[in-house]
């Protein structure tokens, strides 16, 4: 009796407020599967820096040709005994992962930059083998407090042509991904406030629709529970929709975007279905939560027994 | 049933209070005519008893509860047992007769085999046999206030408060109206009607409680709407 009269106020509330109920389901679809969508950024970022932390390296390139200029131009190509040399130095100074240590030779170099160039023929016929310089590939134990020391310290070495740290190439691409996440998730904020907002003014209306049915339940002595619930699940079912619309949207936007974007960039994007429901989870407890408070303190203003 | 101990309630703004040091009871199952000019304090009164008003000072005592030391939740609970009518009905235009007054128990929780059973019974009770479906707009004025005191009565309340439910009607259909009060006092409900309807507190001889200014000035047992010393 109770439920059955509950859902039926329910339903002609949702049904008088048609458009306003609408407009409180596509406010929270959007925002909730906004604020999803920052989630998942936050959650790639978080899986890429994992992978990456342990991969990053230091690569000292060493003198190719004179040509390329700085200390190069001066002691010319590296010779063998700059190559042992530079090993020492590198092993004795600097705390290196075990076996982080690898040289790669001229040859190695240039397979690699032929695979990678495989796309651009033209740049790898008129490339010299000689041209692309041996490394020493560097794997520090603490890589963000050691690489500065390590480059500084190799700079001028003779043999030495430069060192690059691969972190920084990261950095940007880690700010990159951070700001994209912060733009969608400050969105998602703005567009939360006008959910709730929103959600205030639908309860209001529906609230002086009723005004005669609620004076009424007042007046033969229904509890105040019994006066507020229906309102209040209006509200709550509003959310539930909004959130199930939000997540089939969240569903697009990992199979579609983010997983093209790991076509892109396959290095340690990938996220798990475990990442998406936790994502969907967090979602359908903001929007029912903002819905159901909302309804809550708007119905207690408005009212009252 | 409903007692006024040395009651005063004053509304913001307003230099005369509605209603000054009133001190009355009203028994249990007894018919009272509250009469008096408008804005004399008849509907503060009758507020007041629903606790939709808090009194200045004084206390009211309502089937036995002291209304100053009822929380807020148990408001509801004494409402149940008072049922109200007024001069606009207060009906539903897009529920039936039958629904109507089936909501009154519906909000309250009362289970669906006790509706079936006791909303028959009021609307005969009330006269309207044949019509538990038309719709309010279908019916008379005089119909329509018999649906609002099967709505008010339908929950058998200790209590009924009756705000000029005539007022609306004309004296013909009215003579119904005080039949079903009637009706309604005799099975041991306590009615208080406000009224400023001579013809019928005459024709009733029941007591007569008069208000002018917010005070009491005459309680008189089987009384007449005029002066009567």
């Amino acid at each position: 009796m109770r439920a059955q009269f509950v859902f039926h106020e329910v339903w002609i509330g949702l049904r008088r407020n048609l458009t306003m109920t609408i407009a409180l389901i596509v406010v929270v679809a959007i925002s909730l599967s906004l604020l999803g969508t920052g989630l998942l950024f936050v959650k790639q970022v978080e899986n890429a820096r994992s992978y990456w932390q342990s991969r990053v390296q230091l690569s000292v390139y060493l003198c190719s040709s004179p040509t390329i200029g700085g200390s190069c131009a001066k002691d010319g190509v590296v010779t063998s005994s700059e190559i042992a040399a530079i090993r020492q130095d590198l092993l004795a100074t600097h705390d290196i992962v075990p076996g982080g240590l690898t040289f790669e030779t001229q040859a190695q170099a240039w397979q690699q930059f032929k695979s990678e160039m495989s796309s651009n023929p033209a740049l790898v016929k008129y490339t010299p083998p000689s041209q692309i310089p041996s490394s020493f590939e560097v794997r520090l134990k603490n890589t963000q407090a050691d690489a500065l020391p390590v480059s500084e310290a190799m700079d001028g070495v003779p043999g030495v042509s430069h060192v690059v740290d691969d972190s920084t190439v990261l950095d940007q691409f880690y700010k990159l991904l951070d700001g994209a996440r912060n733009a969608v998730v400050v969105i998602a904020i703005f567009l939360l406030v006008a959910a709730i907002m929103l959600v205030a003014n639908t309860i209001r209306l529906s609230a002086f629709n009723r005004r005669r049915e609620t004076s009424i339940m007042r007046l033969v002595g229904a509890s105040n529970f019994y006066v507020q619930l229906p309102f209040l699940v209006e509200g709550l079912i509003a959310g539930l929709i909004g959130w199930l619309v939000a997540t089939g949207l969240l569903i697009l936007v990992k199979s579609l975007w983010l997983n093209s974007l790991q076509t892109y960039f396959p290095y340690g994007t990938t996220l798990s279905s475990a990442d998406l429901i936790e994502v969907i989870i967090v979602n359908m407890i903001t929007g029912l939560l903002i819905c159901g408070s909302t309804s809550f303190l708007t119905l207690r203003r408005y009212l009252r027994v | 049933m409903i007692h006024f101990d040395n009651v005063t309630k004053a509304y913001a703004n307003q230099g005369r209070p509605a209603l000054e040091n009133v001190t009355l009871d009203v028994e249990k199952s007894e018919f009272v005519f509250l009469v008096g000019p408008s804005g004399s304090g008849k509907s503060t009164f009758l507020r007041l008893i629903l606790k939709e008003e808090r009194p200045t000072s004084g206390r009211i005592h309502v089937a036995g509860k002291d209304l100053a030391r009822l929380t807020n939740w148990k408001v509801p609970l004494l409402r149940r047992r008072i049922g109200c009518v007024f001069q606009d009905f207060r009906l539903l235009p897009n529920k039936s007769v039958y629904q109507n007054i089936a909501f009154a128990l519906e909000v309250i929780g009362k289970p669906r085999r006790f509706i079936r059973k006791v909303v028959p019974e009021v609307i005969d009770l009330v006269g309207l046999e044949g019509k538990r479906d038309r719709m309010p707009d279908e019916l008379s004025g005089g119909e329509q206030q018999r649906v609002a005191m099967a709505r008010a009565f339908v929950n058998r309340p200790m209590i009924l408060l009756a705000d000029e439910p005539t007022g609306n009607i004309d004296p013909a259909t009215s003579i119904g109206i005080m039949k079903v009060l009637d009706r309604i006092n005799r099975t041991g409900t306590t009615v208080v009607m406000a009224t400023h309807d001579a013809a019928i507190v005459d024709s009733m001889r029941k007591r007569v409680i008069e208000l002018e200014y917010g005070k009491v000035v005459r309680d008189q047992s089987r009384g007449v709407y005029g002066q009567a010393y």
